[in-house]
């Protein structure tokens, strides 16, 4: 375990200590995953961030990764949800690595959405609970928040609403706690026609909608965060609340939540780098690819992946008061034709 | 219309051919097209692409379907035809998504058979056929082939799924698609008239095969811009180097050099996708257990290792292979286009025995490897726009 983890998650931490336990991880993967030592074949600890080894996030999609060391049993493996990438990530999960993963997230949700029990609300599917073996990513995110929660319910059958079962439980709670994809919860619920019973409880009830996931699907629709965030606490009661967060699969039990001041944070046992996608240089201030790194993962090596996700990392600190790395998220690197002959 | 006849021969046969315009105009159109194509360059070609289209403009590039099909052009007072050659009629032309020049480059030799085309282009593209026939249509001289592009070429963009293929399939006399093999096998599958011809340009892919001893820094340029281009996205693209004969020391030495040049050979900055994409393939590369090294601002990756290894499927993975020449046949793919040569002797009676054990179509010099002719994938297809009348005087 690591005493990264035993702070609030964005207290402030010494680098010095994250470094070393990178340092750390690296050399397990290395002594215990021949294919990662096949990648970094001459690496040896180092004293800079940028120095440290990182796998390309796309190298997930073609291989299962796993380390074998003593005390790391492997259990399932998590798959990546997107819709618009045709091939999904693997990432071999542990036990040891899913504690620390759990413990990670709780915290960072804790101080997100605070800590009273009250009902979840999944906007999803219950059939994608029952995968044997297999831990689909939007599912698992969902459940991410499951400790906060006094009863759980999934609100899509056959992918529409169920808003007779949301209406029963809102005849019984004030308060409700509801997560979503991103476009899900703008599809599903915001540009939706509520049932006049259930607009009606709503109107009294006291909602934190938690999503994530990503607005690619909504650019087209020229849905923005402003407007989101307007359509879904014009169905809700006062005190309402939209929560943002940015994860990924490959950083699993690690969550970027956003921060009023519109900057993502980074938590005290993660790390990141901006990166120029044509050197690899380090940028500070400047767009280029996100690397992320974290201390949680032991069973494979996706403790420090580059990303195909734009984003700036910003200097200084942060209104919100939060300490560590922040950063803003540009969407994801352009796509551009590519020419040739019929063939491929 | 007003049509002319043109006489062309060989040492053993005479051709008349019956065509709606006069063919030296036509020539002396094109030709003067290409002088205007330095003032610029047309979104959304690139600078390569225009710089290539103008150097297919050649007026001796141009005469080579006639030359190589039917022979010199003759003087008709002098010629005794044995046979007469006219537009078969309407010609289908399918272009798939990604298909960059060959678009422009097929309509332009098509343009010499006097047929009407008809063009299905991506739906999803940058089109480039329609770009140049209104690039060459606002800047030709008023004339046959201005009014032919006008009037007699057809470009529409529509996907597979659309009716207007069957009502392609169903006109053309001539069928001349580019795309898959599944894509190719669609389209001819489409009721057709029954005295039409199928042009198929389907599945294929191409290689280098290099000499050590006839490297030279000019060389390897080359090879860079050749597969730099396209990377292995194109069906003429070296999908790998094969150094005959030479060792994996040898292999490695030419995988040094091409990082060495890359950033000579080419001066711009891949896609910032393509260049995060190249970090992935390098690191597949490694697990694979190729040796691979990324060129300079991550233009391309570069693997040796041996043949037996599974191939690089990155954009911009080029592996450079060292084997003996059964070897270097015996791991050629079935549908193998075009083999690139960087040889010593390329005249040497050996090369010939040894395509003839191949499937290849092509065996040319690096730096032809991409340059289109009547003659392609293993026929000379731009004959087919034709019909032949057979004359016994």
């Amino acid at each position: 375990m690591t005493n990264l983890l035993d702070s609030s998650p964005f207290a402030p931490r010494a680098d010095a200590d994250f470094l070393n336990k990178m340092n750390e991880i690296c050399s397990w993967h290395l002594a215990g995953c021949p294919e990662y030592r096949r990648v970094w074949p001459d690496w040896s600890e180092t004293r800079r961030l940028e120095d440290l080894p990182f796998l390309h996030v796309g190298v997930f999609k073609r291989q299962l990764w796993k380390t074998a060391a003593p005390g790391i049993v492997h259990q399932r493996t998590l798959r990546s949800s997107s819709t618009t990438q045709a091939t999904a990530s693997m990432i071999a999960l542990d036990e040891r690595s899913s504690a620390l993963q759990a413990e990670s997230s709780a915290a960072i949700l804790k101080e997100l959405v605070g800590e009273s029990l009250r009902p979840l609300a999944i906007l999803d599917n219950s059939r994608a609970l029952r995968q044997r073996g297999e831990a689909p990513a939007r599912i698992t995110a969902a459940m991410s928040l499951r400790f906060l929660a006094s009863e759980i319910h999934f609100l899509l059958a056959d992918d529409s609403m169920n808003w007779d079962r949301l209406g029963s439980v809102l005849a019984q709670h004030r308060q409700l706690l509801v997560y979503g994809f991103t476009w899900m919860l703008w599809q599903a619920w915001a540009a939706a026609i509520i049932p006049e019973p259930v607009r009606r409880l709503l109107a009294n009830a006291e909602v934190h909608f938690v999503h994530s996931g990503g607005w690619k699907k909504l650019e087209a629709a020229r849905v923005d965060r402003k407007r989101f965030d307007a359509a879904l606490l014009a169905t809700v009661g006062p005190a309402s609340k939209v929560t943002e967060y940015y994860g990924l699969v490959e950083q699993v039990g690690v969550i970027f939540p956003l921060c009023e001041a519109g900057f993502y944070h980074v938590p005290r046992w993660a790390g990141m780098l901006v990166r120029d996608p044509w050197t690899l240089e380090p940028l500070v201030g400047r767009p280029g690819l996100l690397q992320f790194m974290n201390v949680l993962s032991w069973g494979a090596p996706y403790h420090s992946v580059l990303t195909e996700d734009l984003g700036r990392l910003v200097p200084g600190n942060c209104a919100c008061e939060r300490c560590g790395q922040r950063f803003e998220l540009l969407g994801r690197v352009p796509k551009v034709e590519i020419r040739g002959c019929a063939n491929v | 219309m007003s049509e002319k006849l043109h006489f062309f021969a060989t040492p053993y046969r005479c051709t008349a051919a019956v065509l709606p315009f006069d063919l030296e105009e036509r020539l002396q159109q094109w030709t003067g097209l290409r002088r205007k194509m330095v003032e610029q360059v047309p979104e959304p070609f690139t600078r390569d692409e225009w710089a290539y289209l103008g150097v297919f403009l050649d007026e001796a590039n141009l005469r080579k379907p006639f030359l190589e099909s039917f022979g010199e052009t003759r003087d008709g007072s002098q010629a005794r035809p044995t046979a007469l050659i006219r537009p078969r009629g309407l010609i289908g032309i399918w272009l798939p998504n990604n298909v960059s020049l060959l678009g422009p480059l097929t309509l332009i030799l098509a343009s010499f058979s006097g047929a009407p085309l008809w063009v299905k282009s991506g739906s999803s593209a940058a089109d480039l056929t329609t770009t140049f026939v209104d690039y060459a249509v606002r800047n030709l001289p008023a004339g046959t082939l201005a009014d032919d592009l006008r009037q007699r070429v057809r470009i529409e963009r529509f996907d597979r799924q659309d009716p207007r293929n069957s009502q392609m399939a169903a006109e053309a006399k001539v069928r001349v698609v580019f795309g898959s093999d599944a894509a190719v096998n669609a389209v001819h599958a489409l009721p057709h008239p029954p005295d039409s011809v199928a042009v198929s340009f389907g599945n294929h892919r191409s290689e280098a095969w290099v000499e050590k001893e006839a490297l030279t820094d000019d060389r390897v340029m080359t090879l860079i811009r050749v597969f730099a281009i396209y990377g292995r996205a194109g069906c003429t693209s070296p999908r790998r180097v094969v150094m005959l004969g030479g060792s994996n020391d040898d292999a490695r030495a030419l995988q040094e050099w091409l990082v060495r040049l890359w950033p000579k050979a080419v001066r711009e900055d891949v896609p910032m996708h393509m260049a995060a994409a190249n970090i992935m393939e390098l690191q597949l590369a490694l697990v694979q257990g190729w040796q691979a090294i990324g060129t300079p601002r991550n233009g391309a990756v570069l693997t040796t290792g041996s043949l037996e290894l599974p191939e690089p499927t990155g954009l911009m993975s080029l592996p450079v292979v060292s084997a003996s020449s059964d070897e270097a046949i015996a791991s050629l793919p079935a549908n193998i286009q075009t083999i690139g040569h960087c040889v010593r002797h390329p005249d040497d009676p050996r090369w010939l025995e040894m395509i003839a054990r191949t499937p290849a179509k092509r065996f040319v010099p690096i730096e032809g490897m991409h340059h289109f002719g009547p003659v392609w994938d293993g026929g000379n297809y731009w004959r087919q726009f034709f019909e032949e009348v057979s004359l016994q005087p």
